[in-house]
């Protein structure tokens, strides 16, 4: 069967086969949750509880307080013992709502929705704190108030990072809710076409999402390649229209978003259910038993660890995927909406990080999915020739990592590429 | 259960990389670089060994001497200097006196390479650029070529060993080239392909043999070693000038292709990372203009052969190409010009 891809890109080592087949299976929080009040990009959710205030899994404890701004939700029931600085995924610092776990587990729900409108649906979503899942942490219903009319609604459930099988099992075994929330972001774009595009190796959610897929919905299988799920990648994959450099998927009348938050669309709007629970993968080989937790927000990840085991000694613990994500100071933050993984990685699995001389081998000029020259721009910036490097457009660059990951004399490519996008925009303001 | 290490990296992602390093292309490449070398002891001797043992120690120890005056760290162990070593060794006639390879290494590494930053800063092929230094240095040296032993009538000791022994030893032989330039205006030539394919001429060490050479195009393409563009461009680009640029052509294609450098030097030199351009589009253009400057200078250049020539030019209007031809990004469009005398 032939299946649809992009230009350039690259075929790194999966290694999704650790916990592919493992079932998701749901771990309770500890004694204490610590939900950070920033899990979302935009400005940090206001805090609406104090110390002494009894909250249910499903409270609202972070009010959204700006446009671009989440609503965030107590996971568990109990007391609130802090409202604290607390430390980030990124090293930052941000508040954290700290709740005491009584083990009860009572609910509070919004109210379910029956047939709702496009604003309905709006702002619904907004109501239960939905943000991207797929990393970006972008206020879901910001996304879905497009001005332009959107003719094709694309569900990215590429997954291409390696590691990570979450939105996998989700799809797999969650098919019918992952096509319901499908329809829901549909019915609130107005969307003429939906597809969703599964890679194929995944085909047996690939199988599953077409036996729940009716006539509306167009399941495509896309060839294993990274970055399969970068935004402009897949609108090419599957439409064949290129995003212009500088625009937004909005302007050839695309939106893309990813299959768990479809999910959480679902249950919000079904369910009455606000986003405070996630599927994270649990991967590497310093990992005992990697698999796919269903986890709540605000659990630190080193509960997740436990869980999940370690049985090599890891230098590295990135949060998400190994290609785009981040690797954490310490296990002590906590997990967020858009934590896709956790993967604790050994020696041997990671990039060195010495680099050597670059040989001209242009490597990650044919590597990169967007057709940008990341040699010369390293070169150019790291001699301060900002002005020369702008011609080669390192603001185009969606740090995807292919450049790096090819890089024989391992180079920190991607990392001059945000330095040359950090000293044009300071260039450009001065 | 094994705690984690005191201190986490943290860096930029990605967090993983391919395993393929600087230091395994180098040794991709010298694995391949062993092809035509056993071809070439097999075919001239074991002189023609130490030609390139010597070349490789040169050069080797050109770049550790120059970083130690230079109090800088050591640079051998990235294997680049053997590349470029055996690489010139292979360019040498297999029976060239000792001073040579040694000269050449020094050359190639110090004033090629070192001198201009070291690996992946030097304007030109080491190599090639040593080569043609030595060309001009040793004329008659660079130009005398023996003739491959005949193993047919027993091994013939004082052939094995050419070049330990005195001169007048030698069996001289002329490369086809000569032939091939003397016949370009008859339209036809009696050079000997099978011969020429197998390297059963005189030539340098390297370039003779196009079995062990077609080995190691395949070798470097199996392991994406090499840009199969360069070859490629290179190759049609020296058939389609041998149609041009000859009387009946299509009798010379074979021969130019076979003879002299032309596939050693599309193989191992051009493609050469730091001094070919950095585009799809710029490669095409630098593969076809070598081929190109290649067939001038064999049909009509005071020369017989051009290949090295063509390298050097064509290296040094790398950075041109490579200003010309800048990749576009995905989706962007070049915004218009703006028409004449419009205030900006």
């Amino acid at each position: 069967m032939k299946t649809k891809t992009f230009r350039y890109g690259i075929h790194p080592e999966e290694r999704k086969h650790l916990s592919k087949d493992a079932p998701v299976i749901k771990i309770e929080a500890g004694e204490f949750v610590r939900i950070p009040l920033s899990q979302h990009i935009g400005a940090p959710a206001e805090a609406v509880v104090r110390p002494g205030d009894r909250v249910k899994a499903g409270t609202l404890v972070g009010k959204a307080s700006a446009i671009v701004s989440a609503n965030i939700f107590s996971s568990v029931s109990g007391e609130v013992v802090a409202v604290e600085s607390g430390e980030t995924i990124t090293g930052g610092r941000c508040m954290h709502v700290v709740v005491k776990n009584d083990f009860e587990y009572a609910e509070e729900r919004l109210e379910p929705l029956i047939s709702p409108s496009r604003e309905d649906i709006i702002k619904r979503a907004r109501e239960a704190g939905i943000v991207g899942m797929g990393g970006a942490a972008f206020p879901f219903d910001v996304k879905l108030s497009v001005k332009n009319p959107i003719a094709t609604l694309l569900i990215n459930g590429s997954e291409c990072e390696p590691y990570i099988t979450a939105d996998y099992r989700l799809m797999l075994e969650k098919a019918e809710g992952v096509l319901r929330g499908v329809r829901l972001v549909a019915a609130a774009l107005g969307a003429a076409e939906t597809v969703i595009g599964v890679e194929a190796n995944k085909r047996d959610a690939y199988e599953a999402l077409k036996k729940a897929a009716g006539d509306d919905v167009r399941v495509e299988l896309l060839k294993t390649k990274y970055p399969q799920g970068g935004e402009k990648q897949l609108i090419y994959a599957l439409t064949g229209k290129k995003v212009p450099a500088g625009k937004l998927p909005g302007d050839v009348g695309c939106i893309v978003t990813n299959a768990q938050t479809a999910y959480a669309l679902y249950e919000a709007v079904d369910l009455g259910k606000p986003l405070y629970e996630r599927v994270v993968t649990v991967s590497g080989l310093a990992v005992a038993k990697p698999g796919n937790y269903f986890v709540k927000t605000g659990m630190t990840f080193a509960e997740l660890a436990d869980a999940a085991g370690v049985c090599a000694q890891y230098v590295k613990a990135v949060q998400g995927g190994p290609m785009m994500g981040i690797s954490m100071h310490s296990l002590r933050p906590s997990v967020t909406k858009s934590s896709g993984a956790l993967l604790l990685l050994t020696e041997d699995e990671i990039r060195s990080i010495a680099p050597t001389p670059c040989i001209n081998c242009a490597r990650c000029a044919s590597a990169c999915p967007m057709s940008l020259m990341p040699m010369k721009i390293d070169a150019l910036i790291l001699k301060d020739m900002v002005n020369e490097a702008k011609a080669y457009h390192p603001e185009l660059c969606i740090e995807c990592g292919c450049c790096a990951y090819v890089c024989p004399a391992k180079r920190p490519l991607v990392q001059s590429q945000r330095l040359a996008k950090k000293l044009i925009r300071s260039a450009g303001a001065k | 259960m094994p705690e984690a290490k005191e201190k986490l990296i943290v860096t930029s992602s990605p967090h993983v990389g391919s395993g393929l390093t600087t230091k395994k292309i180098m040794l991709h490449v010298i694995i391949a670089l062993c092809f035509p070398l056993i071809a070439g002891v097999v075919l001239y001797g074991f002189y023609a060994l130490i030609v390139v043992i010597l070349a490789v120690a040169s050069s080797v120890g050109s770049e550790w001497f120059y970083n130690f005056i230079r109090k800088k760290p050591d640079t051998t162990g990235d294997l680049s200097a053997i590349v470029t070593g055996m690489i010139l060794g292979l360019n040498l006639p297999p029976t060239a006196p000792f001073y040579v390879p040694l000269l050449g290494g020094i050359v190639a590494i110090m004033l090629v390479k070192m001198l201009f930053g070291g690996l992946g800063k030097n304007f030109a092929n080491p190599a090639a650029t040593a080569r043609v230094f030595l060309l001009l240095a040793w004329g008659t040296q660079m130009m005398t070529f023996i003739a491959p032993i005949d193993y047919s009538s027993g091994v013939d000791a004082v052939r094995l060993f050419a070049g330990f022994v005195d001169e007048s030893a030698y069996v001289t032989s002329a490369t086809p080239l000569a032939a091939i330039k003397g016949a370009a205006a008859a339209g036809s030539t009696d050079v000997n392909l099978l011969d020429m394919f197998l390297g059963n001429i005189g030539g340098t060490i390297g370039e003779t043999c196009k079995v062990a050479l077609l080995a190691s195009l395949i070798y470097l393409l199996v392991f994406r070693i090499i840009d199969w563009k360069i070859p490629a461009g290179y190759f049609l680009s020296v058939a389609f000038f041998s149609l041009l640029f000859y009387k009946n052509g299509w009798n010379f294609i074979l021969p130019n292709l076979m003879s002299g450098g032309v596939m050693f030097a599309g193989i191992f030199m051009l493609t050469d990372y730091t001094t070919s351009p950095d585009t799809r589009a710029g490669t095409w253009i630098f593969a076809v203009g070598a081929g190109l400057l290649t067939l001038l200078i064999r049909r009509y250049g005071g020369m017989n052969e051009g290949a090295s020539f063509a390298i050097l030019l064509m290296n040094l209007l790398v950075p041109l190409i490579d200003k010309g031809f800048k990749s576009r990004p995905f989706g962007y469009k070049k915004p218009p010009r703006k028409p004449k005398g419009e205030a900006v």
